[in-house]
């Protein structure tokens, strides 16, 4: 047998410091293209917080501290600088690094801000996309497994209903059959899960009960119709031809196969959660990075704006590595690519 | 006080809701205790004795404790949802309605307002012992401390405190809040006059004899100095705790508190928590009743989510209550609900929605009454929901809530809402000027939108040429207020800085201060009204006061120089085990009274 791990971790490694790279560059443009944008904007930052009686001098402090009265690649170089060696904000005080900047909206740094609301988003979207796999991939495995059945009829056919709703919709409806009427679940809401676990759990039910039946209809019928292909290939029914059971073939042979496109929507949709975090916190009152999003830009809070937009961007290119990862452990060829 | 979000709510939302429904609608009531409940009643008919009555108290109603409310317990959590984080606590800085509220619970000032068991309320000593004194009408003014007011600290409330606090609002680090005291205390510009606290100068204009005792001389005569005293905006702060100006964003977000609960956590826009402050004592205290030993306030709450929350009613909302007003989607559902209704708090709020008739644009007199007699204002009011959606239709610019407010009718508006077309016509004929046109200015927001069309028709039955230009709501004030803005007819709001005329009619209606960015408007230039303004100042009469700020109001009207529109109501939803009335000053939901009933 040849000794192939060496060569094989040689890969691995390669193929993951070539994708961190590419990260860091996609993460940084965006940063870059996000930062011009903002401060292109027809929009003086630094009146929105001078006040009602805004004085000139004011004004000047403002800018001054908001580091407006340099040229933008020097204000963007100064905030690159923040995150990777922190930064001195006039008449503030020193923003240790990670950071991202000062709200004068809140009278906040930028990462402290952040760190509080992160929780949120991350429970609704872990909590969310570990019900949608275990339903919608449970679902789709059985409906291929027992294709032409009543069974294979139902997931089919209930994955498209859940799937056509939206979360606005679902939601309230949710809160008002399960909360308001029957009593089952309290209504939503966020607790910190070192506070209370059950109550983190409890509380949380719902956005990802209404978060799940909206994503799983894709995962059902992308299982399916990926493990009904693999099932039809010739090296299962080889394998079957050889004396292989039908779960040996269907997990080892046919599931392996399928899973590439399932890993790559599951990076798609965690991109969704983070992005649809906006209209999901709205929907239950939550105050996580979509809600925080939505209120930096009704304040013309600019500082919090870029920083909210780089770590969301940072978090969607980080779930596409891990998912780029999988591949390479799912799929030997990847590792060539 | 043109902030005005129950108003921008309203138009924002845009919702066609039945109109009519809350019309002897019930009030709020202590859970338990429906018949007997301390209840201000949902306002029937303007100018009716539904509305509450402002006016200045007297020394003893100046002493603690705050009177009871029949039925109520001490103890437990109140919680709180609202739609924003209060955007300052720091007294300088409040300026609007809902600062000023939660600031009542953290902050107290030289004076404040009590509201009586049947819904008035007075303007009162509430650090100072009485109402303060004047002997040379208005002044000098000399006030003194209660014994026993302190600071969260335990360290007692002094005059140099007030002094300082005062001294501390000319820095341009307070740019929030109001600036009519300033002013009177300096020559000129106060800005350019005196460079404020921080500068390390004195302002010689307020004198401290003793520990005790604050003297206000200011530059000439305000006899309702005391009254102008109860914004939120002039609370004192405690000298040693805001001395380091850098630490200021902080000390807005967590005050020191004098009021009965100290601010324990603040994370902005998301909650707040308060506790008691255990240096409060009841006993100097006229205003605050102080009854939860907690608040929870949760912020991020839209109005529909607080009414939806409200009406189902269950787990931790029962002893919720909200300060959003009722979402205008769900205000059919609510007045049509009497079990609901028992759970609701309605009154009126300070504001006045009016149309601004532009009188530098629109010159001719028959012209501006051809265009309130054809108004469409009861087919507005429908559409926008009613009593219990804009509001009560008025014919007045002060509000019921102002003193003084006297109900008349000039141009047959309430006896005849439908509009007169007319009588519009024959008032463009004799203006010679039958088909003058008229450019309206609406905002972007869905409810104008639809206003405007009724308008159009409206003006366009009369005879008038209509041209619509929509402007963005956001930036509405700033539109409006340019002097070569181009419109003619526009829509505005406003609401009394404190219990007197002179903060509704002199803002809105001094010819000598139209500039650039004033809220005249109207831009009304009446020698004869400038000189009733001036006359009405010097009145020290709180009555004779009142009466000739309602005679300026008629004499306004007279004119044509708006067109009066509503005065605006409030209403929301208390959950079950939670008792909580009407503010009837700040025009929402009264913190200062309310209590967990289980």
């Amino acid at each position: 047998m040849p000794r192939d791990l060496p060569y094989r971790s040689a890969f691995v490694i390669r193929f993951l410091i070539r994708r961190l790279i590419s990260a860091a560059v996609i993460v940084t443009v965006v940063t870059a293209v996000v930062f011009q944008l903002f401060y292109a904007l027809p929009r003086d930052p630094a009146r929105a917080f001078c006040g009602r009686l805004c004085l000139p001098e004011n004004l000047a402090i403002l800018r001054h501290q908001m580091g407006m009265d340099l040229p933008v690649w020097q204000q963007f170089l100064v905030w690159i600088q923040g995150i990777f060696a922190g930064r001195d904000i006039p008449d503030i005080g020193r923003c240790e690094a990670p950071c991202f900047g000062y709200s004068f909206a809140k009278g906040e740094f930028i990462r402290e801000t952040i760190v509080d609301r992160l929780p949120v988003t991350v429970s609704l979207t872990a909590g969310a996309i570990i019900i949608i796999l275990t339903v919608g991939v449970g679902a789709g495995m059985l409906a291929a497994a027992r294709r032409g059945t009543w069974l294979d009829s139902v997931a089919t056919s209930t994955s498209n209903v859940g799937g056509a709703m939206q979360i606005f919709f679902v939601g309230p409806l949710l809160v008002y059959v399960l909360s308001d009427t029957l009593g089952i679940l309290p209504r939503p809401t966020y607790t910190d899960i070192t506070a209370s676990p059950g109550k983190w759990f409890v509380g949380l039910l719902i956005p990802w009960l209404a978060l799940s039946i909206i994503f799983y209809a894709n995962y059902t019928r992308l299982t399916r119709s990926m493990l009904l292909e693999q099932l039809g290939e010739d090296y299962v029914r080889t394998a079957r031809a050889k004396g292989l059971s039908r779960r040996a073939s269907f997990f080892r042979f046919a599931w392996r196969g399928a899973m590439i496109p399932i890993v790559t929507q599951v990076g798609i949709d965690l991109g969704v959660l983070l992005t649809g975090a906006v209209i999901t916190e709205s929907t239950f009152g939550f105050h996580g990075l979509g809600e925080l999003t939505v209120q930096a830009f009704v304040n013309t809070d600019l500082p919090m704006l870029l920083g909210v937009t780089v770590i969301g961007a940072g978090a969607i290119v980080l779930a596409n590595l891990v998912v780029d990862a999988l591949y390479a452990v799912i799929d030997p060829r990847v590792r060539l690519a | 006080m043109t902030v005005n979000r129950r108003a921008l709510a309203v138009l924002a939302a845009g919702a066609l809701v039945l109109t009519g429904c809350a019309k002897g609608g019930a009030g709020g009531s202590a859970p338990g205790q429906a018949s007997q409940s301390p209840s201000v009643a949902m306002p029937t008919q303007a100018g009716e004795s539904k509305q509450a009555k402002v006016k200045a108290g007297t020394p003893q109603d100046s002493q603690g404790p705050a009177i009871e409310v029949p039925g109520s317990k001490k103890g437990g959590t109140v919680r709180v949802i609202a739609s924003s984080d209060f955007s300052h606590l720091d007294p300088g800085q409040i300026y609007v309605s809902n600062n000023a509220q939660a600031s009542e619970l953290i902050n107290r000032g030289l004076m404040g307002y009590k509201q009586l068991r049947n819904g008035d309320v007075l303007v009162v000593g509430d650090l100072s012992a009485d109402t303060g004194t004047t002997t040379d009408g208005g002044k000098t003014w000399t006030f003194k401390l209660k014994d026993g007011v302190k600071w969260e600290d335990g360290e007692p409330v002094t005059s140099e405190d007030v002094k300082w606090s005062f001294e501390r609002l000319y820095d341009p680090i307070i740019n929030q809040g109001p600036t009519y005291v300033q002013q009177w205390l300096v020559d000129g510009d106060y800005r350019k006059t005196y460079p404020g606290a921080y500068s390390g100068k004195r302002l010689d204009t307020i004198e401290t004899p003793d520990a005790k005792t604050v003297v206000f001389n200011l530059k000439s005569a305000h006899p309702d100095f005391n009254m102008a005293l109860a914004m939120s905006g002039y609370g004192i702060v405690p000298k040693k705790h805001t001395m380091d100006k850098s630490k200021q964003k902080d000390y807005d977000k967590k005050p020191v508190a004098s009021g009965p609960y100290r601010v324990v956590s603040h994370i902005g826009d998301k909650s707040m928590d308060l506790e008691r402050n255990p240096h409060w004592d009841p006993a100097t205290d006229p205003i605050r009743n102080a009854y939860p030993d907690k608040w929870r306030f949760e912020f991020g709450v839209t109005a529909q989510q607080s009414t939806d929350r409200l009406i189902a009613d269950s787990g931790d909302d029962q002893t919720t209550i909200s300060i959003n007003g009722l979402g205008s989607e769900r205000i059919p559902e609510v007045v049509a609900d009497g079990e609901l209704m028992k759970r609701s708090i309605s009154g009126y709020t300070p504001f006045t929605d009016y149309w601004v008739i532009n009188t530098s644009r629109v010159k001719n007199p028959k012209v501006r009454e051809a265009l309130i007699k054809a108004w469409p204002i009861e087919a507005i009011h429908k559409l926008s929901g009613g009593d219990a959606g804009w509001g009560h239709r008025a014919s007045t610019m002060m509000s019921p809530t102002v003193p003084g407010f006297r109900k008349f009718d000039v141009w047959g508006q309430l006896d005849n809402p439908e509009g007169d077309i007319e009588a519009a016509k024959k008032l463009l004929a004799e203006s010679g000027e039958p088909n003058p046109t008229i450019v309206y200015a609406y905002g972007s927001t869905p409810l104008p939108g639809k206003v405007a069309l009724l308008v159009q028709e409206a003006l366009t039955k009369a005879g008038f040429k209509y041209v619509g230009k929509k402007i963005d709501s956001g930036t509405w004030y700033d539109s409006v207020g340019q002097l070569d803005n181009g419109f003619d007819v526009f829509r505005s709001g406003w609401a009394a800085d404190w219990a007197d005329g002179s903060t509704v009619m002199a803002p809105l209606f001094d010819g000598r201060l139209i500039a650039e960015g004033s809220t005249n408007y109207s831009q009304f230039n009446d020698p004869a009204v400038n000189s009733a303004i001036d006359e009405a100042n010097k009145l020290t009469d709180p009555e004779a006061r009142g009466e000739a700020w309602s005679k300026i109001d008629e004499q306004v009207i007279k004119q044509a120089a708006v067109i009066p529109g509503f005065y605006l109501t409030y209403l929301d939803l208390r959950g079950s085990k939670v008792w909580a009335e009407m503010d009837n000053w700040w025009g929402s939901t009264n913190l200062k009274t309310a209590f967990v009933a289980e």
